[in-house]
């Protein structure tokens, strides 16, 4: 090891070259032992994020649903077909509906890249909403987790907010009927209205200006905000200790300040272990947590895999909708907002301001309350706990409601929002 | 978990490889070989072999941008034959486009040239469809979405089964050839000239607006309808007036497959803008009605009667067995209207009915007349029959065979016939006034003076048949009422600014703001509230009546006896003279705006 010894030549320079490069990058060889485990985990930027050991409950396939990594995917595919359509969209109104064309025609890959943009755009619309009901219903909003659930909840305003710019950009006529609903509904909040409908627009209605403003917005400003309240996000997980579990596991001494020497080979390492100082984890028990390393990678890859494959099969098999081209003059009866929107729409039919702004701002503002109005520390980490039976019977409620709202919207409503039936 | 961890990928893996032959592999790709190879084998040309042999298949396009938009064409990727006169007898994709003289190609040398150059007008600009497409469903414009496909050659999906078969044929193109082709008898498009006459000659021009070409207003403006309806939409609109919008009172023509298709291409040639027009041009273009020929020598008479089947009066108005089953019957026409309320009505039909929906048509002053002597020439009377068979025959059209003013017609007509079903007013109005209403007809209305055509005990017989099936109720004992024959108040400044106070006060919401009788109440009403505007009405109404009505209200309708709310005799005579001063204007003046 010494560089006394031997001084290597140049010719053997160039043969280890390779295995140089290598562990240069790595740093660490596969692993094999639990230190070299814990190391990988510990020395790698992108597995970094990981903790080093987790708990075994977070590895329960049935517990997380796997909900929050398939909406981080979701995102990262987004990000990446996102990125190739940026290459041939162009936010105009007089060419963003060719373009359309020549990537649903011409353009290599590019009907394939809008399909699995589309679908993922919708998919992690549902997974967050799915995401953010399992995180409600094993009562993992609770201390000390609680602002991370605020987070989690701007974080699903957000998605919504960047799949709603997102849909005016094909420039068709479901974009643009869609979008002239959704910011009308945005125009019936109280004093604001208007002016917020008018910053959105640049106009007053939908046209060129809107159709810039939400490109903008879409792959630039929400994408920006959403990546650093994402990170926000999954650094307080770690920070708030981990995934949630059930209390039983709290049954052991909370804090505990390990000092560990790193020579020592055969030895069981605690979770940051590498960092001389006070073990800052609440409730880690070492007989119940695993090394991250492999078996939350191996987790992780699976879901990857499956969501991957999902969103591959479905853009595969439908195609992203493309109508008419604008006609400002003919809107389709019923004009509909985008299906997660169409909830929305259904109580607006019922009463502009209650149903635009009133009914939701309240849903929202509860939502962000939750965890501040729970205060209960009990029936956290097990899905519908009894202790939760009332918190858990407030929320299905509204979660049923708003999902029979959507159904209704989406299939129960005809010509001048009239009711019909698909059957 | 391994085990489905592999079988994930392997999905990854599959739909890798079905995309990337799906993208790599095109069916354009094995026409355009093809067409390499049997160029090469049809070639006698070495220097052309070794040019096809070089070639390797490309993405081939037409930008045009002679029309105003870039259009990008690129159908020649798969049509890669189309100007290679080798491949006539082919089958398509790699038949080659056909040169005709009539579509002014010339031979030259024994080589065709196209005077439709593909580099100068693309491929869309003439057939329609989606030239930016590589694939069939959408290039053709098969998908459900695209507005303009193949025309004459593609039907969608969401296409109505029964006539879409009758929307193919070459003939449609010719809805693309007058977009630049815009004289009206250009021998290359038969139909869009023949849709043309008929849009005159079935009086389509009467209701509908086409710029440049009519002006009507009463039916949806028709300048752009090339560009927002396809043929499916245009040819259900003709034939099935009422499939899209139900409450459509545009008649069914009842026309022949050969003349609805003329009519289709010609709208669909309609696209508001006409390539080779200029601003200038559009603005120069003139109302031009095509005249009905009459072989000169025929008499008004007969040229009336022509002109009414020609300019088709029958698509509204009955004559005999022909029903439009919009406008009032035409066939006892010399005996219930004179030719000066005719005239007047042909000119302006706001002028005799305030409120009637008939167009004003811009014939020629002689055609009026002539269709004015036809129509007073009409004065057979009906044959005597029984009382309930004459109401059959002439009143059943518009008060309805139950005697409910719910006729065949009623719908179409202000102020709507009289219900006699409603007893409460019947019982109410002496028999007098019914007798004069048969007789001498109700002036701003449909109902017309019946006194030529039947005798006054036919009149009384067909009142008594109305009294005794439909009203059921016996005539009440009518109770004198104190009711000045003529307005004592006088005409001044003061007593119509009082009239109008009051009117304002307490009329409005029913009468409406402007007394046309469409107050925010009258929705809700029936019969509906009079129209005061509604001048041959009001000055045909005795102030008797008037005084009656407003002091005593009408029973049997929403009017109320407004001597119980306080208003005196002198009072009432204020709103008199008010209501009379709205409709002191000469009519022409009034009707001005209409």
């Amino acid at each position: 090891m010494s560089t006394e010894t031997k001084d290597p030549g140049v010719v053997r320079a160039l043969r280890d070259l390779p295995s140089n490069l290598w562990s240069s990058i790595f740093r660490n060889p596969l692993p094999s032992t639990d230190l070299e485990r814990s190391s990988t985990s510990f020395t790698n930027f992108f597995l970094h994020i990981h903790p080093v050991k987790v708990h075994k409950n977070t590895l329960r396939p049935i517990y997380t649903l796997g909900l929050g990594l398939i909406s981080m995917f979701l995102f990262l595919i987004l990000i990446v077909t996102g990125i190739l359509l940026m290459f041939y969209y162009v936010p105009s109104t007089q060419q963003a509906y060719d373009r359309m064309l020549d990537l649903r025609g011409t353009v290599a890959f590019g009907i394939f890249l809008r399909n699995m943009h589309r679908w993922s755009a919708h998919g992690m619309v549902a997974m967050v909403f799915l995401h953010m009901c399992r995180v409600f219903f094993t009562g993992s909003y609770k201390k000390p987790r609680e602002f991370n659930w605020v987070i989690g909840v701007v974080l699903l305003l957000l998605t919504l907010f960047m799949s709603f710019t997102g849909y005016l950009l094909p420039w068709d006529q479901l974009a643009f009927w869609a979008i002239t609903v959704g910011t009308a509904i945005a125009g019936y909040a109280p004093v604001i209205g208007h002016e917020m409908q008018f910053l959105l627009l640049g106009d007053s209605t939908v046209g060129q200006e809107a159709l810039l403003r939400f490109y903008v917005l879409h792959v630039a400003v929400l994408p920006a905000i959403l990546v650093l309240v994402l990170a926000i996000h999954f650094w307080r997980i770690r920070k708030d200790g981990g995934l949630s579990r059930p209390e039983k596991a709290l049954a052991v001494p909370a804090v505990v300040r390990v000092r560990v020497e790193a020579s020592a080979t055969k030895k069981t390492y605690g979770l940051q272990g590498f960092v001389r100082g006070p073990f800052t984890k609440v409730g880690n028990v070492p007989d119940d947590s695993v090394y991250a390393w492999p078996n939350l990678l191996l987790a992780e890859l699976f879901v990857l895999v499956l969501t991957v494959s999902v969103i591959l099969c479905v853009s595969l098999a439908f195609n992203a909708p493309l109508e008419e081209p604008v006609n400002v003059m003919h809107p389709p009866n019923p004009a509909k907002a985008p299906w997660y929107f169409l909830g929305l729409q259904e109580m607006v039919s019922y009463s502009a301001f209650w149903g635009g702004i009133g009914v939701p701002g309240i849903m929202v503002g509860l939502l962000l309350l939750v965890p501040y109005l729970d205060r209960t520390a009990h029936g956290v980490g097990r899905w519908f706990a009894r202790e939760r039976l009332l918190a858990n019977t407030i929320f299905l409620t509204m979660v049923i409601l708003n999902v029979i709202f959507i159904i209704i919207g989406t299939f129960f409503r005809g010509p001048n929002w009239t009711f019909v039936s698909p059957f | 978990m391994r085990l489905a961890l592999a079988i994930a990928s392997f999905v990854v893996l599959i739909v890798h490889g079905v995309v990337f032959y799906d993208q790599f592999f095109h069916r354009w790709e094995r026409h355009q070989t093809a067409y390499f190879e049997q160029a090469r084998s049809l070639t006698k040309n070495a220097a052309e072999k070794t040019e096809l042999e070089a070639r390797s298949p490309k993405i081939e396009q037409y930008i045009v941008t002679s029309f105003g938009d870039t259009h990008v064409d690129r159908c020649g990727t798969c049509h890669i034959a189309i100007d290679d006169p080798r491949f006539n007898g082919h089958a398509q994709p790699l038949k080659s486009h056909p040169y005709s003289e009539a579509m002014g190609d010339v031979q030259r040398n024994g080589r065709w040239e196209r005077r439709h150059k593909f580099s100068d007008f693309g491929c869309t600009a003439c057939h329609g469809g989606q030239g930016r497409g590589l694939e069939n469903q959408y290039s053709h414009g098969e998908d459900e979405f695209w507005p303009e496909p193949l025309l004459g050659y593609v039907s969608q999906a969401n296409w109505r089964k029964d006539f879409a078969p009758k929307l193919k044929g070459k003939e449609y193109m010719e809805a693309a050839c007058a977009q630049c082709h815009t004289n009206e008898s250009f021998p290359g498009t038969p139909n869009v000239n023949r849709g043309r006459k008929l849009f005159y000659a079935m009086n389509c021009y009467g209701c509908h607006k086409i710029d440049g070409i009519s002006e009507g207003t009463l039916g949806p403006d028709l300048t752009e309808a090339g560009k927002k309806f396809k043929v499916d939409y245009l040819w259900e609109s003709i034939v099935e007036p009422r499939a899209n919008l139900a409450t459509s009172f545009m008649p069914k023509f009842n026309l022949n497959d050969a003349d609805v298709r003329s009519l289709v291409i010609f709208l669909k040639s309609r696209r508001g803008v006409n390539l080779n027009e200029t601003e200038i041009d559009r603005y120069k273009a003139h109302v031009a009605n095509v005249p009905v020929v009459i072989p000169p020598g025929t008499e008004n008479l007969k040229a009336g009667e022509q002109l009414i089947a020609e300019r088709a009066c029958t698509a509204c108005h009955k004559l005999r067995d022909k029903d439009g089953g919009i406008a009032p019957d035409l066939s006892y026409e010399g005996l219930i209207r004179d030719s000066e309320w005719l005239s007047d009505h042909f000119k302006n039909p706001r002028s005799r009915i305030a409120d009637s929906i008939m167009p004003t048509f811009r014939f020629p002053g002689d055609d009026f007349d002539r269709i004015t002597s036809y129509l007073t020439s009409l004065k057979t009377p009906p044959p005597a029959m029984a009382p309930g068979e004459t109401y059959k025959e002439l009143c059943s059209r518009c008060h309805g065979e139950k005697g409910d003013g719910a006729g065949k017609v009623a719908w179409y007509l202000d102020p709507a016939p009289r219900d006699f079903t409603k007893s409460a007013f019947m019982v109410s109005k002496p028999r007098e006034r019914f007798v004069k209403s048969i007789q001498e007809g109700v002036a701003g209305t449909s109902m017309p003076s019946w006194k030529n055509a039947l005798k006054a005990e036919q009149v009384d017989a067909v009142l008594g048949y109305v009294l005794e099936s439909f009203t059921k109720e016996k005539q009440r004992e009518l109770k004198p009422r104190q009711v000045p024959e003529v307005n004592p108040v006088t005409t001044s400044e003061a007593s119509v600014k009082h009239g109008e106070e009051i009117f304002l006060q307490r009329c409005t919401g029913c009468h409406g703001r402007k007394a046309d009788g469409k107050g925010p109440n009258s929705l809700d009403i029936s019969p509906k509230p009079r129209n005061l505007r509604n001048q041959p009405f009001v000055q045909s109404v005795e102030d008797k009546r008037l005084f009656e009505s407003i002091l005593y209200g009408v029973q049997g309708t929403a009017m109320p006896s407004w001597i119980d709310y306080g208003l005196t005799k002198n009072d009432v005579g204020d709103i008199v003279n008010f209501v009379h001063s709205m409709n002191q204007k000469p009519r022409t003046q009034q009707n001005a705006g209409n």
